[in-house]
């Protein structure tokens, strides 16, 4: 037989302020009675609840004898005003006679309350269906938006989750439950009602063809089975809302992604003109283009979701309590960092250690490769520093012992110089340039002319300098000199040409590697 | 046949007279001192035994027993009053009785006598708190006077309708400094059998020899042996003032079984509830016992922590005969209502 029980009243939002002050715990009751004076009340309690309005007497004997009166009728538990008053005798009486006594501020509502738990099971429902059309009444901004209002309106806890725990929850803690109780939500099931003493939740499957096994939940601690019914019927009323929001949500995502991965390509297309139609775009984006920015380009190293991709490198970088914005470009995410005024280097040190985290983060659920550009000031320095970007997500990508993350700072620009003597048509042909260096001497060893090739990048190094070059070397300014020029013979370039000098360094850095 | 009363006999008579009581009526001690030099054996005489014209009296001390023990009553006061009504009836009374069995005035007429025929009767059976609680004034005998001494004098009531003989006592005594004695005469002995508890005394003493008797047997025992119930006994937990009428005080014994006692009392114990039930109330006596010491106690004497015993004695048959004489003496007389015996069901 379901009735009414004290957990099932304290889950209501109207319980008239019910407490228990004596007696056994834990009775339930089949209704509730309620009377102005006890000696109106009903002659055979059989068992139910006995509400009386009039406030206990203040002498304790007739506290005793009212106590008694009522469990002779056979009444299990009496719920009047002031019990909290009761004395020791009382007290102890109320357990002798197996009377659970609670204190009532509101003994109307109370029965009220008894009356709709009881025996108006509908009225719970239709109650709870009412509270749910208000709350699609009011906007909501997102999904989480949304179940929140849920939680609201229907005072119980509203949980989104899947097989493999809680995604989403709201006015209440689901998860803590689920740890300990797994069997609380059955998944194989369409709807899924489980009561237990402590929490009861019922669950219905969304039906979300983008988001499979996903379910909504209603929960709430220690409510009885009209209650949980209601529940459950309110589960599947607000069902069909979550998974248009669900779908409303990846829609809105989509069309934000390609509008906003469209403007950065225009605003990089620019280069260094002006386009005013551009800059009012970027304004509303909430894109400006003033302070110092720090470009960081995420890129899939195999095919992947490039909006799953974006929502995790918004969401991780949001976290990260600087202004960053971030759009879809080509195969992979372009974002940025912008600071006013500029960030102490050791502030900016600390950014792109974040970065690195986030590019951490992201690399357990993607395989991707990350970019880290340099600090740059404005307009141009923006597109400057989106650019090394994505040239250090390029490297990253052929960078395993890095993690694939790349940072283009001062050490990172050679790198990325040397990435580009890495392919196939320059290796080959520095080489066959700097080959006369090593073949010519006759009698030459190979640490001959080794020694050649080493003198001519540190030349090149020291911007030809000899006395640099010598000390660098450990050796006579002369023997430098004399080398230089045996260099130029076998060669025969024109070292005073800075591209012929640019040409060299390269093919000595690329060939010594 | 009368009852003759040895002065070796003044113990069981106060024990028989404080049992009476009810938890009420004062403490007989100072009395029993006064008694002991009166002129012993005295004998009591049946009210039906005289002359039934014979006139009377009816003497009393009243006021608070507990400026009784501070302001030693003695028997001047009473001989004062005694002569204003003979004074006023023009008689001189040969016969004498005392107003109330229960507590000290049980004593009184062997210390006012004098000469006198002391009546086996009184006009209460027990001890009551009020003077239109006298038998006398509830049954409406023609030709009452009520003397009341007063600071320096006496104040006489002449054909007093009870409400006005219990607001011209109280003040009264209230002048006389809180006690005082109180004189009830303009009636005869033959009045005493009719309108008063007869056989008083005899029934005081008994109760009282049967106690002295068995005073060191077991509590249960005890109350078998003085022809009583034992109700109740236990520690008192606690003493909760009525809200309203503070001299109404209730008592939260925890007895040996778990049991909730509740012994309710205002002048005199008013009645007994136990796990919600009421078990007894007035007219029915309610005496109390110190557990340990065995001593009859008065309501003054309880306090928590106090290990008593509640023993039930029956209620003076005058009283339950009429429903116009019990209205007087139960519970609600004493302005506490709801524990009239099968109103709490």
């Amino acid at each position: 037989m379901s009735g009414i029980d004290l957990p099932a009243l304290a889950a209501e939002p109207a319980d008239g302020g019910l407490r228990q002050v004596a007696g056994p715990v834990g009775g339930a009751w089949p209704t509730a009675l309620l009377a102005l004076t006890e000696d109106l009340l009903d002659t055979d309690g059989a068992g139910r609840l006995a509400i009386v309005a009039t406030p206990l007497p203040g002498e304790p004997w007739r506290v005793d004898a009212m106590l008694r009166r009522v469990r002779d009728r056979g009444y299990t538990a009496l719920a009047v005003p002031d019990a909290d008053r009761l004395d020791t005798g009382t007290r102890r009486l109320a357990d002798r006679l197996h009377l659970a006594v609670l204190t009532v501020a509101r003994p109307v509502e109370l029965a009220e309350t008894c009356w709709r738990l009881a025996l108006a099971r509908d009225a719970i429902v239709l109650d709870l269906v009412r509270r749910l059309t208000a709350a699609f009444r009011y906007s909501a901004q997102d999904l989480g938006d949304l179940l929140g209002h849920l939680a609201a309106v229907t005072g119980s806890g509203v949980a989104l989750l899947d097989a493999a725990g809680v995604i989403d929850e709201h006015g209440g803690e689901l998860a803590g439950w689920l740890t300990d109780r797994p069997d609380l939500v059955q998944h194989d099931r369409w709807t899924s009602i489980v009561h237990t003493p402590e929490v009861s939740v019922a669950t219905v499957q969304v039906d979300s063809p983008s988001r499979p096994g996903l379910r909504l939940a209603f929960f709430a601690p220690g409510i009885g089975d009209s209650q949980l019914d209601a529940l459950a019927v309110a589960a599947e009323i607000a069902m069909p809302a979550v998974a248009a929001r669900i779908l409303i949500d990846e829609v809105a995502t989509v069309t934000d992604a390609s509008v906003t991965s469209d403007l950065l390509r225009d605003f990089l297309d620019l280069g260094e003109g002006h386009d005013q139609e551009v800059e009012r775009r970027m304004t509303e984006r909430g894109w400006r283009t003033t302070g110092y920015h720090l470009g960081y380009r995420v890129i899939g190293r195999t095919r992947l979701d490039t909006f799953a991709l974006l929502r995790a490198v918004g969401t991780a970088l949001s976290g990260l309590g600087v202004e960053s914005h971030a759009a879809v470009q080509g195969r992979g995410i372009t974002a940025w960092l912008r600071f006013v005024p500029a960030p102490s280097p050791r502030d900016l040190e600390r950014h792109v250690h974040q970065l690195r985290a986030v590019h951490d983060s992201l690399r357990r659920s993607f395989n991707v490769a990350g970019g880290v550009g340099s600090l740059q000031a404005d307009r141009a320095g923006l597109a400057a520093t989106l650019g090394e970007a994505a040239d250090a997500a390029r490297i990253a990508a052929e960078r395993s012992g890095n993690n694939w993350f790349v940072r283009v700072d001062g050490l990172g620009l050679e790198q990325l110089l040397l990435a580009r003597t890495e392919n196939d048509t320059f290796l080959p042909a520095a080489r066959s340039l700097l080959a006369p260096l090593r073949g010519a001497d006759a009698a030459g060893s190979r640490g001959e002319a080794d020694v050649l090739l080493v003198t001519l990048t540190s030349y090149l190094d020291h911007e030809s300098g000899i006395a640099a070059t010598a000390q660098a070397l450990g050796v006579h300014r002369n023997t430098v000199t004399g080398r230089v020029q045996r260099i130029q013979e076998i060669l025969g370039v024109d070292m005073h040409d800075p591209g012929v000098r640019l040409a060299l360094h390269l093919a000595c850095r690329a060939v010594l590697r | 046949m009368s009852l003759r009363v040895e002065r070796r006999d003044v113990d069981a008579l106060a024990h028989g007279c404080a049992l009476l009581g009810s938890g009420g009526g004062g403490a007989t001690t100072q009395l029993e001192l006064l008694a002991l030099g009166a002129p012993w054996p005295i004998e009591v005489v049946p009210a039906d035994a005289v002359d039934p014209a014979t006139p009377c009296l009816a003497v009393a001390l009243a006021g608070s027993t507990m400026v009784m023990t501070e302001r030693l009553p003695g028997p001047e006061l009473l001989t004062a009053a005694v002569a204003a009504v003979q004074r006023w009836t023009g008689t001189t009374a040969p016969a004498l009785c005392t107003l109330e069995i229960g507590g000290l005035n049980g004593l009184t007429g062997f210390v006012v006598a004098q000469g006198r025929t002391l009546l086996d009767a009184d006009c209460m059976g027990r001890a009551l708190p009020g003077i239109d609680q006298v038998s006398l004034l509830v049954d409406g005998v023609p030709g009452l006077v009520v003397a009341t001494t007063t600071g320096d004098g006496v104040g006489l009531v002449d054909r007093p309708r009870p409400m006005d003989a219990e607001a011209m006592v109280r003040a009264a005594l209230r002048l006389s400094g809180g006690t005082g004695a109180v004189v009830v005469g303009g009636f005869t002995a033959g009045d005493l059998v009719e309108h008063a508890v007869t056989g008083s005394t005899t029934r005081a003493l008994t109760l009282g020899r049967a106690f002295v008797a068995a005073r060191e047997a077991s509590i249960g025992n005890l109350a078998a042996a003085i022809g009583g119930r034992l109700l109740a006994q236990g520690r008192i937990q606690a003493v909760l003032t009525d809200p309203v009428d503070p001299q109404v005080q209730s008592f939260h014994l925890l007895g040996p079984g778990g049991a909730v006692h509740r012994l309710i009392t205002r002048t005199e114990t008013l009645a007994l509830m136990t796990d919600g039930v009421l078990i007894s109330a007035a007219p029915t006596i309610l005496a109390v016992l110190d557990v340990r010491t065995r001593a009859v106690l008065q309501i003054t004497d309880l306090s928590p922590a106090h290990h008593i015993a509640v023993i039930e004695l029956a209620a003076p048959t005058w009283w339950t005969d009429r429903p116009e004489r019990l209205r007087r003496v139960t519970p609600a007389a004493y302005g506490v209502t709801d524990l009239e015996p099968g109103a709490s069901g």
